[in-house]
């Protein structure tokens, strides 16, 4: 009976507040008679018209492999250079100031130099990704590789330890933990700098499609839309935290065992 | 100590920004006034060649005659006009007239008040065109398959360039859209990013001076082609129709003068755009009749539904003066 | 053994190592423009873009832009911040609320901001507010979720010694959430302060509302490179400047606080 409770608590805590805010919105806009604010009901209805499978397949699908492949690439290069750079104090000094300097430059300044340099095809559009989120990656993998344990170094010396062999076990694991809060912070760019890119001079894509019900004056369809591209970037997070407690699980470990000692 | 320090400086920056913010102010609702003070009214445009007129007609002191105080707003496309016409940010705005006729059929609160500008009514002398660079692309009907740039999806631009298309034989459903703005398209059409744009002046004559090929223009749709009016939201023609009447008679009035005294026009785009005063003496002005050209209008709708941008013709009579 | 390798570095010290990346950098843009391995036409060199900024600081349009920028990002982080103070610490200190938000903070914070613009346009126009609200959105997620951490880190211990000395919820957040709260709160002030910048050039440069952003755009439309670039380097300058400020605030307001791991090579 207690369980019961307590399911039906949890599921209350976790729905409760959610619910209200979503009734709230419902019954304040119903009576709307705003263009430009549509009765949530009137969104909702537009919902599975608007969003079929064709959609999903010529715009969602696009943007998202656009994502990914400006988001993998960001997260290797970053890594790779980050490794390198951050292993060597000269290097790092050299850098340093060059790119804390590009990192301050929002990324969407760059979108129409990009598209001089680099047209307006996909091509451009994964590069205004990884412009963006390289950054985070990059800087972050530099700063977990730099501040290792140097007990792990003695020890890594001792039993010489070198190479591949060292940069897999030591380097990159050590480096985990900065290295994902990095990875984090450049899906939350990948993903605004997806949708920015498709602004201007696109042809297909979720912030394209937007723009587009925004054009025609679809405004329930154009909220829709917002939606959509909000619900993505909750699941996108979700995704990404069940990659780190598979990556991190070692380090969640030890942080565990440090807090259960205090 | 040190969170004193900080909530202080927070506090500092907040009030003083907001103090600061305060001053740059959002233009007020026109007051109606008594005949010493001009009603405020703030006009949305686009930073181009057709709408010299209203900067012409505040300039010659057309509008103040009127009881207008006229400030202008320049945004990139009737897209973001449109809604700050509603939300009574601007009074009045400019738009071309598809967007309009999309905008009717979603029943958004507006209506046409003046004219904006027309065709010239010559193919090989318009304000507007397409034109291309690969020299394998000889007529319209090529087209089918490639890449044309227009300044924004849904509008006059792409519905011209698909009746250019189709009159010419071509297939217009299988044309393909990319949304550029005008001073991107050049250096697009260069680079082979896109295989045709359709530009206005001043665009046009810089595209003219690259050699490049001119294969249509507004002319194609109709030789009166009605491109764009200015419009205003339902609820100021209910609230302040006086207001109203004043702007169209000024506007009527500039639209005549602007179409009497060309040079005079030129010289005005040069206080509102980047252009250079050189550049202006070759442009091709479009035609500023006083009245606006409702046959054409019909044909952009019928145009329009078989296009697939409408359902079906929307009610010109609420929508047009 | 390797605290002696550390000390007896051989080598250039930092600063001019980083002296020297500088002006390689520079000098890589001043070089490869002229030999022509990057267009000249999209890629001025520095040269170029350096005689352009000098250009740009006599115009007053250009000071009047810049200080619209600093006002929308200043204000909008001014909101953000004390927003996310007070609803951290609320929230944080009481666990039902901390409960029963935890799904909203969760699913609300992912949604990119840029999402919001399409919205903003339509609801709010094209001036400054519109801008603002992307940049208090953006922000505000950053920090409220640095203050909940920092709440949520009080050591038990400590809290369990204030409850028995019968310390009052305000002392006790005097003394025992705001010093451990504190490092999370400023790092939370730095992120914020850089979404913030971010967000307020891109309002500026999609939406139009006036300051550098939008300037980018203007002299993007008339082909001037030169000029976007000079803007360009202006953001990243300021961006900068902010950043550094920000770790200059830090290191002095934690100068208290027990200080991180030393610089180890690895």
């Amino acid at each position: 009976m207690s369980q019961t409770v307590a399911v039906l608590k949890r599921v209350g805590l976790i729905l409760g507040l959610p619910a209200v805010l979503v009734a709230t919105w419902w019954f304040t806009s119903a009576d709307s008679q705003e263009f430009y604010q549509p009765p949530l009901s009137k969104i909702v209805e537009v919902f599975p018209k608007t969003w079929t499978s064709q959609r999903i397949v010529d715009d969602v699908v696009p943007s998202l492999g656009r994502f990914v492949v400006g988001f993998l690439l960001a997260v290797a290069t970053g890594i790779a250079v980050g490794v390198a750079i951050g292993s060597n104090r000269a290097l790092r000094a050299f850098f340093e100031p060059v790119l804390e300097f590009l990192r301050a430059i929002p990324p969407p300044v760059l979108v129409p130099i990009l598209i001089l340099v680099a047209g307006i095809g996909n091509d451009q559009k994964v590069l205004v990704i990884v412009s963006g989120a390289i950054w985070p990656v990059l800087l972050n993998t530099i700063e977990g590789v730099r501040s290792v344990d140097p007990v792990l170094v003695d020890t890594c010396r001792s039993y010489r330890v070198r190479g591949a062999l060292r940069l897999r076990m030591f380097v990159l694991r050590a480096a985990s933990p900065q290295i994902m809060t990095g990875v984090r912070q450049a899906q939350q760019i990948a993903l605004i700098l997806m949708v920015i890119s498709e602004l201007v001079a696109a042809e297909n894509g979720l912030g394209y499609s937007i723009v587009q019900f925004q054009r025609g004056f679809q405004i329930p369809e154009m909220w829709s839309g917002v939606i959509v591209l909000g619900v993505i970037g909750v699941l996108l997070a979700l995704l990404l935290r069940l990659v780190e407690r598979r990556v991190l699980v070692w380090y969640h470990g030890v942080r565990a065992a440090e807090r259960s000692q205090r | 100590m040190i969170r004193k320090t900080s909530a202080f400086i927070a506090t500092t920056l907040l009030v003083a920004s907001m103090a600061a913010c305060s001053s740059s102010s959002t233009p007020n609702a026109p007051s109606s006034s008594g005949p010493a003070v001009d009603d405020k009214v703030t006009v949305g445009v686009i930073a181009i060649l057709d709408v010299a007129p209203i900067y012409l007609g505040r300039d010659k002191g057309i509008f103040h005659k009127h009881g207008i105080e006229l400030t202008m707003q320049q945004a990139q496309g009737g897209a973001a006009i449109v809604p700050a016409v509603v939300s009574g940010q601007y009074q009045f705005g400019f738009s071309n007239v598809v967007s309009l006729l999309l905008a009717k059929s979603q029943n958004v609160p507006i209506k046409a008040v003046a004219n904006g500008n027309n065709s010239t009514g010559s193919t090989s002398a318009d304000f507007g065109g397409l034109f291309v660079k690969d020299p394998n692309i000889k007529s319209p009907k090529d087209l089918v398959g490639k890449k044309v740039a227009t300044n924004t999806l849904k509008n006059i631009v792409d519905t011209t360039v698909k009746a250019i298309v189709a009159k010419d034989g071509g297939d217009a459903s299988k044309v393909n859209f990319v949304e550029l703005a005008f001073p991107n398209m050049a250096p697009a059409l260069d680079a082979g990013n896109v295989d045709a744009i359709f530009v206005v002046e001043p665009f046009l004559s810089a595209a003219k001076a690259k050699g490049w090929k001119q294969i249509g223009s507004y002319a194609d749709v109709d030789p009166n082609l009605c491109v764009a009016l200015y419009f205003t939201s339902t609820q100021l023609m209910t609230q302040k129709p006086d207001l109203v009447k004043r702007f169209t008679d000024a506007m009527k009035e500039s639209l005549a003068y602007a179409q009497t005294h060309p040079d005079e026009a030129r010289a005005e785009l040069t206080t509102y755009t980047t252009i250079k005063a050189d550049d202006t003496k070759n442009l091709i002005l479009p035609k500023w009749p006083g009245d606006i050209d409702k046959t054409s209008i019909d044909k952009l709708a019928g145009l329009a539904v078989t296009y697939g941008l409408l359902t079906s013709k929307p009610d010109l009579t609420t929508l047009l003066p | 053994m390797t605290q002696a390798i550390a000390k007896g570095r051989t080598g250039a010290p930092p600063v001019l190592l980083g002296a020297a990346g500088l002006v390689a950098f520079v000098g890589l843009f001043e070089v490869l423009p002229r030999v022509g391995i990057l267009p000249e036409a999209y890629f001025p060199t520095a040269s170029t873009i350096g005689r352009t900024m000098a250009t740009l600081v006599t115009e007053s349009s250009f000071w009047v832009s810049f200080g619209e920028t600093v006002q929308t990002w200043a204000l909008g982080l001014a909101i953000a911040v004390a927003a996310g103070i007070v609803l951290g610490v609320v929230i944080g200190t009481v666990p039902v609320l901390r409960a029963a938000t935890a799904s909203t903070i969760e699913f609300l914070r992912p949604i990119p901001s840029v999402a919001l613009i399409p919205l903003v346009i339509v609801l709010v126009g094209t001036d400054m507010e519109s801008t603002l609200i992307l940049v208090v959105y953006a922000s505000f997620w950053q920090m409220l979720i640095q203050v909940l951490y920092g709440v949520a880190d009080v050591d038990p211990v400590a809290r369990e010694t204030a409850l028995s000395y019968r310390l009052g919820p305000w002392d006790r957040i005097r003394y025992l959430v705001f010093p451990t709260a504190l490092p999370y709160a400023l790092t939370g002030v730095r992120l914020a302060a850089s979404v913030a910048l971010i967000l307020a050039v891109t309002g500026e440069l999609v939406i139009g509302s006036p300051g550098l952003g939008h300037d980018i755009e203007t002299a993007n439309s008339s082909n001037s490179i030169p000029r976007v670039y000079a803007l360009i380097v202006v953001t990243g300058l300021i961006g900068l400047a902010a950043n550094l400020v920000a770790r200059a605030v830090e290191r002095y307001a934690l100068a208290w606080h027990p200080s991180v791991r030393a610089d180890v090579p690895a």
